[in-house]
């Protein structure tokens, strides 16, 4: 036997299910551009009669109209776990980019300004000074350039080294960043378990999430493993990061200055346990690389140069004699590219002559100037130096550019798998809005029905 | 929820995004290289053309003083071939009177001899002024010394032995003064000592001039001798400068083939690039622009 009202209540519950696709539909739409955001759908059931029967069951067989099941998220976890890695690699590649490009930058190659033109002019100015060793303008000139050259290797090194101090700094920042990201995903961690336990929604809680762990895999690589209330614990090289609503925490220590990286290097270590930390991949990895390896290597190979100039040009110069006929001193001293110097300042100290006597000879010269191409002298390695820079710079720009492809395919994919296309908002919308227009004229028609059954029936 | 590839508006916009960006970084570094002038402006946009725009600016630098060293050479080389020259006209002149001396031997007159004698000894004074001629302030016939004078008054050598080379090649050093001693020979056969023993046997000892004359000839051969060397070696200065030249401006041809735009090709290319971007940008607004939104009312 059915209920004369039944029906009403059927119409009533369509109303509000109806009601609530066009809310979400909205909610879609509003989102179209939200970065992040996942589209959501309304997952509606239709309500049944009782599945066991009962003596006094008045299931009339049909169904007692319908109900809203869940709003799902619809996000796929494989091209969200995708992307996160290819996220992380493209940042970390990218920061290496980066940090190549500033050195290029630094060594300002191949120019008429360069280190490799200011050693030029060196030999040259030798090669005028052999020409007219007692000339002591030509003799100036050369101290002038020698001191050209020491400013042009001091500033370099002190290029490098300022540029591993930004690096450092930003390294800090960035782990500041992610420590409090590490902080607001095991709030959001705690905020979704308790609404997974109370059975309320929590979409966009879970979308805030993602998009916390998205930023910790771009600055640290991180990975992740859901759990089954809800919460995700994230991992970096298998040590935890976030464990349900705690996070720990990462710190930098060690050396403060490019000068001091070889002896005491910088690390990232856990703040607990104060164990080295391993981090793989994304933009802190980029900065380790910068701060440990590239930059230094860089710093190295410039005090090379700068050690073999001094050494080629000093064995030569203590082999010749000055102006007043007495052996040549050192000419450049230092240990480094940050300390070289020019040791004499008297243009007559500059050992010209090959013979003692203080004559006019410039055999010495012209064999400090035939320095420019010695095998293994300051020249050819600087060239060696820059090819060296200028390889592993193109190659790192390439791997970005093929990174740059991946990542935004994987996006993409993304994109159209949980983004919002209005075109099927807007089809989904016209349906709500039938269905809700057809479910008032059910509610109509039996409101017309129940009219003529109260008042029409058995009335004079 | 069926699994065939959606297309969203969002996934549209980002691969319409990543496209402008990527065409508009080409613009970029079009606009760059047409803004500089450089195919290189950084290392890693050819490792392989850096180090050779690096070795063909080195080279070119080494040549330029090559044929400034060379330039350098050819004055001081300049200067001892004519001084030589002048040099030599005077020595025959003084052969001449010689000559004259012997032919009229001890019947001339005392005072013919003294006048040939007297004009014996200026000429003598006169080559040992030649002898101490200079360049840039430095004789030309002293070696390396740092004095003034190759000679003092009375003919003694005040050089040294050294030389003065000029590197006009790679590895090719050239000698570009004339010893003093190797020019005007030394002890009895110096050319200034021949010349006042044929003054004094003028005046006092006709009888000995033959044999003076054959010094002097052998002072003047290797004179001579001296000046065919200066020649031969300013020739040689001279082909390597032009070596070095030529070689410069193969260098700098070579150095812009890699390192400079080529001017029409980049143009056309710029051009076609904001073709491209406009189109792009045309296209993806029209794209991106309607929805089902448009259509339903």
């Amino acid at each position: 036997m059915d209920s004369s009202f039944g029906g009403l209540n059927t119409a009533l519950s369509a109303l509000y299910a109806q009601q609530r696709g066009l809310a979400v539909t909205g909610q879609n739409i509003a989102n179209a551009n939200t970065e992040g955001y996942s589209r959501q759908r309304v997952q509606m059931r239709a309500v049944g009669g009782p599945p066991v029967g009962a003596i006094y069951s008045v299931d009339n067989g049909v169904g007692g109209g319908v109900e809203v099941a869940a709003v799902t998220r619809l996000q796929d976890e494989l091209l969200v776990s995708r992307s996160r890695t290819e996220h992380a690699q493209d940042s970390y590649l990218t920061g290496v980019k980066s940090t190549y490009a500033q050195v290029e930058q630094i060594f300002s190659e191949p120019s008429d300004t360069g280190l490799q033109a200011q050693l030029g002019e060196l030999w040259s100015n030798l090669h005028d000074l052999a020409n007219n060793p007692g000339d002591l303008a030509t003799r100036s000139t050369v101290l002038q350039q020698a001191q050209v050259v020491v400013t042009g290797f001091n500033s370099a090194h002190a290029n490098l080294a300022a540029s591993w101090t930004v690096s450092r700094q930003v390294l800090d920042s960035r782990l500041t960043e992610v420590n409090t990201t590490a902080d607001t995903v095991a709030q959001l961690n705690q905020a979704i378990r308790a609404a997974v336990n109370a059975g309320s929604p929590s979409n966009s809680l879970v979308d805030q999430r993602d998009a916390g762990i998205m930023r910790l895999s771009e600055l640290t690589g991180a990975t992740t493993i859901n759990r089954n209330d809800g919460t995700v614990d994230v991992y970096l090289s298998g040590s935890i990061l976030v464990g349900g609503d705690v996070a720990r925490h990462l710190q930098a220590t060690g050396a403060t200055r490019l000068e001091d990286e070889g002896i005491v290097p910088v690390v990232v270590q856990w703040t607990d346990t104060l164990a080295t930390a391993s981090v793989a991949g994304g933009e802190v990895a980029a900065g380790m690389q910068a701060l440990g390896q590239i930059l230094p290597t860089q710093s190295a190979s410039l005090d090379q140069i700068a050690v073999s100039l001094m050494t080629v040009v000093n064995t030569q110069h203590t082999a010749g004699y000055d102006l007043n006929g007495t052996a040549g001193v050192a000419l450049f001293s230092g240990t480094g590219a940050a300390d070289l110097a020019v040791a004499i300042t008297d243009p007559h100290l500059v050992a010209a002559s090959a013979t003692p006597g203080g004559n006019l000879d410039g055999t010495n010269a012209t064999a400090l100037a035939a320095l420019a191409t010695v095998t293994g002298g300051p020249d050819v390695a600087y060239r060696q130096m820059i090819a060296n820079l200028g390889v592993t710079a193109q190659s790192a720009g390439r791997r970005v550019s093929i990174q740059d492809g991946v990542k935004q395919q994987v996006d993409s994919a993304l994109a159209a798998q949980a983004g919002v296309n209005l075109d099927e908002e807007m089809t989904n919308m016209l349906a709500y809005q039938r269905a809700y227009e057809a479910a008032a004229r059910v509610m109509s028609v039996i409101d017309s029905s129940l009219d003529t059954l109260i008042n029409h029936m058995g009335v004079g | 929820m069926s699994l065939e590839f959606r297309v969203t508006q969002r996934s549209l916009s980002q691969t319409a995004l990543a496209g402008l960006q990527g065409s508009l970084a080409k613009l970029g570094d079009l606009q760059q290289q047409m803004t500089t002038g450089k195919l290189i402006n950084r290392p890693s946009d050819s490792p392989t053309g850096t180090i050779q725009a690096m070795q063909f600016r080195a080279d070119i630098r080494a040549q330029e003083q090559y044929s400034r060293n060379a330039q350098d050479g050819q004055g001081w080389l300049g200067i001892i071939d004519s001084t030589l020259g002048d040099m030599t006209t005077q020595v025959q002149r003084a052969r001449d009177l010689t000559l004259q001396g012997i032919s009229t031997g001890t019947t001339s007159s005392v005072q013919g001899r003294i006048a040939l004698a007297t004009e014996i000894d200026s000429i003598r004074q006169s080559l040992i002024g030649s002898a101490n001629t200079t360049y840039l302030g430095r004789p030309v016939f002293g070696g390396t010394t740092a004095g003034a004078l190759a000679y003092d008054p009375n003919a003694n050598y005040l050089g040294d032995a050294g030389s003065i080379n000029r590197t006009v090649g790679p590895g090719v050093s050239v000698q570009v003064d004339s010893s003093g001693p190797g020019t005007f020979g030394t002890g009895t056969g110096q050319l200034f000592t021949v010349l006042a023993l044929v003054s004094n046997d003028l005046r006092n000892n006709p009888g000995a001039l033959t044999a003076d004359l054959a010094q002097l000839d052998t002072a003047s051969a290797t004179l001579q001798t001296q000046r065919s060397d200066v020649g031969a070696r300013y020739n040689r200065i001279a082909q390597m400068k032009q070596i070095a030249d030529n070689r410069i401006l193969d260098l700098k041809a070579q150095l812009s083939d890699i390192e400079d735009i080529d001017l029409p090709k980049t143009i056309t290319e710029l051009q076609l690039q904001q073709t491209a971007y406009q189109a792009a940008l045309s296209a993806t607004a029209k794209v991106l622009q309607p929805s089902l939104m448009d259509f339903l009312k």
